[in-house]
Parts: structure tokens; C-alpha cells; sequence
């Protein structure tokens, strides 16, 4: 079954739409406490057991600061 | 940053300057993608106009030409003139393509060069604080006109079937997919590819034309009015209900501009090594 083994948040460009908590249909992000450089409140990735590694969000971000890393090995997926 | 960004960006701009939750990145992405999966990308160059959506090809790492406000068609023109082997990609804005340089899209459209137009169409003049843009539609409040717009808007995707546009399609930001396979194959096609995608601009659509400032409520509302209706003849249906048909409407094959630029050259010297003038 697919996966992710990691998503990353890049904290330098997220400008906190929350675009993908909103569009995830596994409900893997929840809205955090941490601030992001640009001085918005980030995603936080609550519940990465549930990922599927559909790439989504990824394909969403209106700023391209999310990667799904996904399971087999560290490969990518789109 | 994900690795399409890392290889396509220039970080030095990062990072973007558009407002959170807009459409504009999402396609800085999707073109992207389409350029990594087609291989394109030593041949992409980009041209652009005035607007936000003007910023998609200043972000892209590639060969950019940024010029008068709805100039960016002649200026691809221009481009593919020098050198026909280019692939080259206009964005612009619905004001910048629709409105500001309306004539140069219809003269484009029938002339057939291979170029590809993605036109992204917020449905105002976001830029410049919401003013009201020939793609509003009818009775739209905005800025300039608080009491509702009284003009019927103008459908770019009509304009150019009606030029002879021989790649016509629209999609959105909500479909992301989608707008990836079909920006493949515009940039693939062989002749003029008009590529409207209907973008989410929270701040200046989204607050005034809608109704909520929120990123979430303006791409719900792009994917609860697009429908997919890929038969012009049968848009009517779709309009009559306030939605917007989707989809990839033409795709023809026919004479190319350069090409037959080439044939003609090739032609008169032929006739000119006989003795004749033409």
C-alpha cells in the first residue's frame, strides 16, 4: 500500500492558505501553532498515517513549500 | 521547497509575491510540470505582459520576455519569427489578453503560429484593486462598479474558436491534472493553443465579486461552477445556470504560420533560379 514517509513544509515560503488542509481527502493536516518565516500560521502535518501519497496538496500549494516523500525508499512521488 | 520548484525557480524572487491562497502559483506549477514531463525546457521560452499573472513566467527559470502592458502575443510572435524551433509560452492576464491587447489575440488566433497563450482568468483587474474587467460577469459588484456590472462579459474561449484558434481549452486551478495534461499537449501542438484557466484571487475576486475572502471558499466555488461541457453547442445550457463549461473544446490540425513562410521563401527561389520574379 502507498504512503508517505515524510511531508515537508518548507517554512520559508508557506504563506498559510491552509489550501492543503483543505483539499487533503484523508484529513492529514490540522491547523498549527508554529509561525512560518513570512509570519503566518503553518499547516502541521497531524496525521500522517492516513496519507495516501496522492499528491494533492502538493499539486495545490500555491507555493510550492510542500513535498510528499513518499514511502518506498525516499522516492518522490508526484 | 518540492523539487519541481528547486529545478524550475529562480529562488532569488522567492519568495512569491502573491497574495496567500492565489491561483497564480498553482499554475507557476503546473507549467512547470508540463515543461518537466514534455523535456521542453532548453527550447521554453516565456513572454508576459502586465498583471499577476505576468509574475508565472518571471518565476519560471527560462528564457523570459516581459513587455508593454498586452503586448506579450507580439512579442511571442516576435520570438518564434527569429527562431521557429522555440517553444513559446505567453501568460497573461484576462485584462492583458482580453482587454488591453484583445486585438493582438484575434490576429494571432487567425494567423495560426505555433505559439501557446495561458490566459489566466480571475475575472477582475486584480493588480490594480479590483476594478471591473471585460471577463466579469454580468452584474457583478466590484470596485468600480458597486451597483453591479451592466455589461455581459466577454469569453475568451468563443473569441478564439470564432478566430480560428486551432487548440482551444479551459480548465482551473481546481484541476490540476487536468490543466497539466492539457498544457502538454497545447505546447506539444503544432499551431496557435489558447489555454484559459479560471484562477482563484481571494483578495480582489474573492472579497468583492463573491463574497469571502477565504482561499478555501474561492476554490470550492471554482469547483462548484465549472462544469465540464467539452461541445460549444451546448455552452448555452451550461451559462444559463451561472456555471462555466470546461474542458478541451478544439484541437485541429492545419497550415502553420512559419511553415508556410518556409514554403513560400522556398517557392520564389525556385522560381527566381528559372528566371522568373515570382
Amino acid at each position: 500500500m502507498k504512503g508517505a514517509e515524510k511531508i515537508d513544509i518548507d517554512r520559508r515560503y508557506c504563506k498559510g492558505c491552509m489550501l492543503c488542509k483543505y483539499i487533503c481527502p484523508c484529513d492529514v493536516y490540522e491547523l498549527g501553532q508554529e509561525r512560518s518565516d513570512l509570519d503566518y500560521l503553518m499547516p502541521r502535518v497531524a496525521r500522517i498515517e492516513n496519507c495516501k501519497a496522492c499528491g494533492l496538496c502538493e499539486l495545490h500549494c500555491p507555493d510550492m513549500a510542500l513535498t510528499v516523500i513518499g514511502k518506498e525508499k525516499g522516492k518522490e512521488k508526484a | 521547497m518540492n523539487p519541481i520548484g528547486e529545478k524550475y525557480l529562480r529562488k532569488a524572487f522567492l519568495p512569491f509575491i502573491f497574495c496567500p491562497g492565489c491561483g497564480d502559483g498553482m499554475i507557476v506549477q503546473a507549467l512547470a510540470r508540463a515543461v518537466e514531463e514534455l523535456g521542453v525546457r532548453d527550447d521554453l521560452a516565456l513572454t508576459a505582459g502586465i498583471g499577476c499573472s505576468a509574475w508565472i513566467a518571471v518565476y519560471t527559470h527560462a528564457d523570459v520576455l516581459k513587455v508593454l502592458h498586452g503586448r506579450a502575443i507580439p512579442a511571442a510572435i516576435g520570438l518564434k519569427a527569429t527562431k521557429p524551433s522555440r517553444k513559446i509560452v505567453t501568460v497573461t492576464g484576462d485584462g492583458d489578453c482580453l482587454a488591453i491587447g484583445g486585438n493582438h489575440l484575434l490576429h494571432a488566433c487567425r494567423r495560426n503560429i505555433d505559439i501557446t497563450v495561458v490566459m489566466v482568468n480571475n475575472q477582475i483587474y486584480a493588480m490594480t484593486g479590483g476594478q471591473v474587467a471585460p471577463s466579469t460577469p454580468f452584474t457583478g459588484k466590484t470596485q468600480t462598479t458597486p451597483y453591479g456590472n451592466v455589461e455581459k462579459k466577454l469569453d475568451g474561449c468563443r473569441v478564439a474558436i470564432a478566430c480560428g484558434a486551432t487548440f482551444v481549452s479551459r480548465w482551473s486551478t481546481a484541476h490540476p491534472k487536468q490543466l497539466i495534461k492539457t498544457l502538454k499537449k497545447a505546447i506539444s501542438h503544432k499551431g496557435f493553443s489558447y489555454v484559459e484557466v479560471i484562477s482563484q484571487c481571494p483578495v480582489q475576486t474573492g472579497r468583492y465579486l463573491l463574497g469571502s475572502g477565504s482561499p478555501q471558499f474561492n476554490l470550492q466555488w471554482i469547483k462548484d461552477h465549472c462544469v465540464k461541457q467539452e461541445d460549444p453547442a451546448k455552452w448555452a445550457e451550461v451559462e444559463a445556470q451561472g456555471n462555466i463549461p470546461i474542458g478541451d473544446f478544439v484541437q485541429l490540425e492545419q497550415p502553420e504560420f512559419m511553415e508556410e513562410v518556409a514554403k513560400m521563401n522556398q517557392r520564389v527561389k525556385e522560381a527566381q533560379a528559372k528566371g522568373g520574379d515570382r
